[in-house]
């Protein structure tokens, strides 16, 4: 049967396929540890404007005062060697618009990934991000035309200064959080993308991550402005080597969905499980807009990720669709934040996790109706699947309402895979693990869905590879 | 400043000297034993930091704002004099600060083998007290150093009373920490009603009360929180549930101006059952924060939980409820229900139901709303021509009706009552 035998090629792990790493080739790296030297080495080598180096360093400041949170997985968290880490690596070429132009090992990493394949099938745009720099870029020439922008942050820095000041730093600021912080002080690559007025991207913007060097610190810094009318999808996807000790990915993710707009996020995080993953990520969402956070969790050692949504105008939308999967000794601590700022917003967050083995899954949620904030409504749904006696999964939903004409509601399930259905997918001829890894499949579809083609085909590629020898 | 020499201030609550429990302990009455114990609390209270606000159970409550300044009580004022209504087989239990509980015996609870006695008396060491619960270290040792009236009840194996254990707890003036404890033998069955009231205002009560159900024992437990406005409290409610023991616990939380409540049980063996029915009614100012926790630690074990909660006027309702599911508990089955219903424009409620689970054969659910009254509901009853006001009052009623009907004769009556008089207050739809 085909679907037995694709199974068994896909007998491969993590190792093989993403793990790999390249031999380090690196025009600059920095020494491990932070201070203000090094921030201040990071802002003279991108030959930043002042004021940009002076929020870095304002910011340094703001991550050496804040205590380490003492919330969420504290011990885990306690783990990290803030001084054992690389905060800034440059590899060997310049940043190219040409894919031929792209240095020969980064070339193959990337290819390795599917990256420009990718990019030739659907994509309307793609940015690769090797350790700190963006290394390739493309746009499609029609979307430039109509004046969209779409490079990598310190090309924006450079270009389009006047609307990175406006925007950066206003809807994260460096005082939000530790790690917030810590990227603000050393923040190197991301996207930027601004869609004029009434202007449709109508394919998706992609942007792949790639951390290759080990004890590497990935701080991308992300600006999305989506203006009146207009909408975008953006996808983002990262991997890495797999390494004895861990690396550090903080990004921060900064959006605006100005009246009448709408952003659709997309993530997919496959970061091998030596990383930590801890990442703020937040919408601002205008009157009638709409924000949708579809955020798949499959990777990483710990990832702390709460993607938030502020409607603050009026008919404001906002929609959070999560998957997590936590194998052995990982820990998905995400979840998703809504802050109903203005009458008549609207939200609903769906998130769905695995724990198998002895992993942990947590949904750490926040629903906010500010007073006078008339007539809102939200909905949040959590369903959990355990596989396996010692694997874990914790809700925690927070729901504040400080006003009373609003309808809330939040419901979560926590279940094992059901024995009948097992039973019954068996009795059709299925062995133990094609049976299970379907009703795995089944549990995330509605999550899969939501993603274009070659992504749900990838998702449920990683989902198999996960879900090898699960059963006894 | 005889109040001041009792009470040396430590940072934000009140730390009691050696001295002043031994003064504590010889006016109870107390043996050795218990005295011992309570310096052993105090070492252990001087040591426990203030519960961390960062952490969800006290994000929304103050600590030093439900802790007394000082330990001085006094009860002067008695809310409650009359010990003469001993419910029909069953018994009476009045406590007050600073002195042994009061008591009466009906014959039929006597035969049936009920024992009644002050804590001061009881040997410490089998008591089914459980370290840092609830609030953590810092209330649950506060109130074991420095208790000021406690209560022993004990059912041996096989007692069936047929009426309720009636406790009221009078808050008085000043600090009342009213410790109770409650054993119910193997196979027992019994009604306890644990009323708190009455109160001056800036009365403060820290409150710790621990039942240990033995095998296939059965226990209905009702918590009354009816304080009076201006008092400020947290009471610690603990269960431990042995093999097949089965145990409701009903909560009314109808008073007081800051308040938290933990009600937590522990699903020790297998078999056990426990369900939990609450309501909290927050009007004026007022802010109540309940907290429930359900943990399984053994399989084949069963809970749930309905919280209602309503608040009206300027007032604030918390809620955080635990369920957790401990790696050796399979065949568990786990629920939980909060739904809370704003009234006032200024109202406001908190809701984060929780769950943690640690292993996987099991099934688990919560779910949490937040709404006003249903229009629809008030257009329906205003067809039949109810004034706003009434259709209003009716729905909320309604609301709490289902949970309210559970509590026993007398007491039922009693908040029902209550309620209605804070409903009468609600008019056209605008509190």
């Amino acid at each position: 049967m085909s679907a037995s035998r694709q199974i068994a090629d896909l007998n491969r792990d993590y190792a093989s396929r993403y793990g790999f790493h390249d031999p380090e080739e690196y025009l600059h790296k920095a020494p491990k540890g932070l201070d203000h030297e090094v921030v201040e080495m990071i802002s003279r080598y991108k030959n930043e404007p002042r004021w940009m180096t002076d929020i870095r360093h304002k910011a340094l400041d703001v991550f050496l005062d804040k205590p380490m949170p003492r919330w969420g997985n504290t011990g885990m968290l306690g783990s990290i060697d803030f001084e054992n880490i690389h905060y800034y690596l440059k590899p060997k070429g310049e940043l190219t618009t040409d894919w031929d132009d792209v240095p020969q090992n980064i070339k193959n990493t990337f290819e390795r990934l599917g990256v420009p394949e990718a990019e030739r099938k659907f994509l309307a745009g793609v940015t690769a991000q090797y350790e700190s720099e963006v290394v390739y870029h493309s746009i499609r020439e029609d979307l430039e035309k109509k004046g969209v922008i779409f490079c990598d942050m310190d090309t924006a820095l450079r270009e389009h200064p006047e609307i990175v000041r406006k925007w950066f730093g206003k809807i994260i600021p460096m005082r939000d959080n530790k790690f917030a912080a810590l990227n603000t002080a050393v923040w190197s690559g991301g996207s930027f993308i601004y869609v004029p007025k009434d202007t449709e991207v109508e394919i998706p913007l992609q942007a792949y991550f790639r951390i290759n060097a080990e004890n590497m610190g990935q701080f991308e810094r992300t600006l999305i402005i989506a203006d009146e009318g207009s909408s975008v999808h953006y996808i983002e996807g990262c991997t890495a080597p797999v390494y004895s000790s861990d690396s550090l990915h903080s990004a921060v993710v900064e959006l605006v969905a100005l009246d009448r707009a709408r952003i659709r996020y997309t993530t997919i995080q496959n970061w091998s499980t030596n990383v930590f993953n801890l990442v703020t990520k937040r919408a601002h969402v205008h009157r009638d807009a709409v924000m949708e956070w579809v955020d798949g969790n499959i990777g990483s050692k710990l990832t702390m990720k709460y993607p938030a949504i502020i409607l603050k105008g009026e008919g404001a939308h906002g929609e959070v669709l999560s998957v997590a999967f936590a194998g052995d000794d990982q820990h998905q601590d995400a979840g998703a934040k809504v802050i109903h700022a203005a009458p008549d917003t609207s939200s609903r967050i769906i998130s769905k996790s695995i724990s198998k083995g002895d992993g942990r899954s947590s949904y750490r949620g926040l629903v906010q109706v500010a007073r006078g904030a008339t007539g809102c409504r939200t909905s949040v749904e959590c369903d959990a699947l355990l596989l396996g006696g010692k694997a874990r999964s914790d809700t925690y939903p927070t729901m504040d309402v400080a006003e009373k004409d609003v309808k809330i509601e939040h419901e979560a399930r926590v279940s094992k895979v059901a024995e009948e259905q097992l039973f019954y997918l068996q009795s059709r001829g299925l062995d133990p693990d094609q049976a299970r890894l379907m009703i795995v499949n089944g549990f995330i579809e509605p999550f899969v869905r939501e993603l274009p083609m070659e992504y749900a085909v990838e998702l449920n590629r990683l989902i198999e590879l996960e879900m090898e020898g699960s059963v006894g | 400043m005889a109040e001041s020499n009792l009470i040396e201030r430590g940072a934000g609550r009140p730390l009691p000297s050696a001295g002043e429990l031994a003064a504590l302990s010889r006016s109870l009455g107390e043996s050795a034993a218990v005295a011992a114990r309570r310096r052993e609390a105090l070492d252990r209270y001087a040591a426990a930091p203030m519960p961390d606000r960062v952490r969800h159970l006290w994000r929304f409550s103050n600590p030093s704002r439900l802790l007394p300044a000082n330990l001085a009580a006094s009860v002067a004022h008695e809310f409650v004099t009359d010990v003469s209504a001993v419910p029909e087989d069953g018994a009476f239990v009045l406590m007050r600060a600073g002195v042994a509980p009061v008591f009466r015996n009906s014959p039929a609870a006597e035969d049936a083998g009920l024992q009644i006695s002050s804590l001061a008396e009881a040997d410490p060491e089998a008591l089914p007290f459980a370290a840092g619960d609830g609030g953590g270290e810092l209330f649950s040792a506060l109130n074991e150093a420095a208790w000021n009236t406690g209560l022993l009840l004990r059912l041996p194996e096989g007692a069936r009373l047929a009426g309720p254990i009636h406790v009221i707890v009078d808050a008085g003036e000043g600090a009342c920490l009213p410790r109770i404890a409650v054993e119910a033998g193997a196979g027992s069955r019994a009604t306890i009603v644990e009323e708190h009231r009455g109160g001056m205002p800036g009365a403060r009560v820290v409150g710790s009360s621990a039942l240990r159900a033995g095998p296939g024992a059965s226990v209905r437990r009702f918590l009354v929180q009816r304080w009076n406005p201006g008092v400020n409290g947290h009471l610690d409610l603990g269960a431990r549930l042995d093999r097949d023991a089965d145990l409701l616990t009903v909560l009314a939380s109808l008073g007081g101006e800051r308040v938290k409540v933990e009600v937590g049980s522990d699903l020790a063996e297998p078999g056990a059952r426990s369900e939990m029915v609450g309501v909290a009614f927050a009007d004026g100012a007022s802010h109540l924060d309940h907290h429930t926790r359900h943990r399984h630690l053994a399989g084949r074990t069963w809970s749930n939980i309905d919280f209602k909660t309503v608040a009206a006027g300027r007032a604030r309702s918390t809620y955080t409820g635990l369920i957790r599911i401990e790696e050796d508990a399979s065949g568990t089955e786990a629920f939980q229900e909060n739904r809370n219903l704003l009234l006032g424009d200024a109202a406001r409620a908190d809701t984060i139901p929780e769950l943690e689970i640690l292993t996987d054969d099991v099934s688990c659910s919560h779910g949490a709303t937040v709404a006003p009254v249903d229009r629809e509901q008030i257009f329906y009853l205003r067809s039949r021509g109810l004034t706003e006001g009434e259709a209003l009052r009716t729905v909320v009623r309604g609301f709490l009706e289902g949970t309210l009907s559970r509590l026993p004769d007398g007491v039922r009556e009693d908040l029902g009552r209550m309620v209605d008089e804070r409903l009468a207050v609600l008019e056209g739809g605008r509190p």
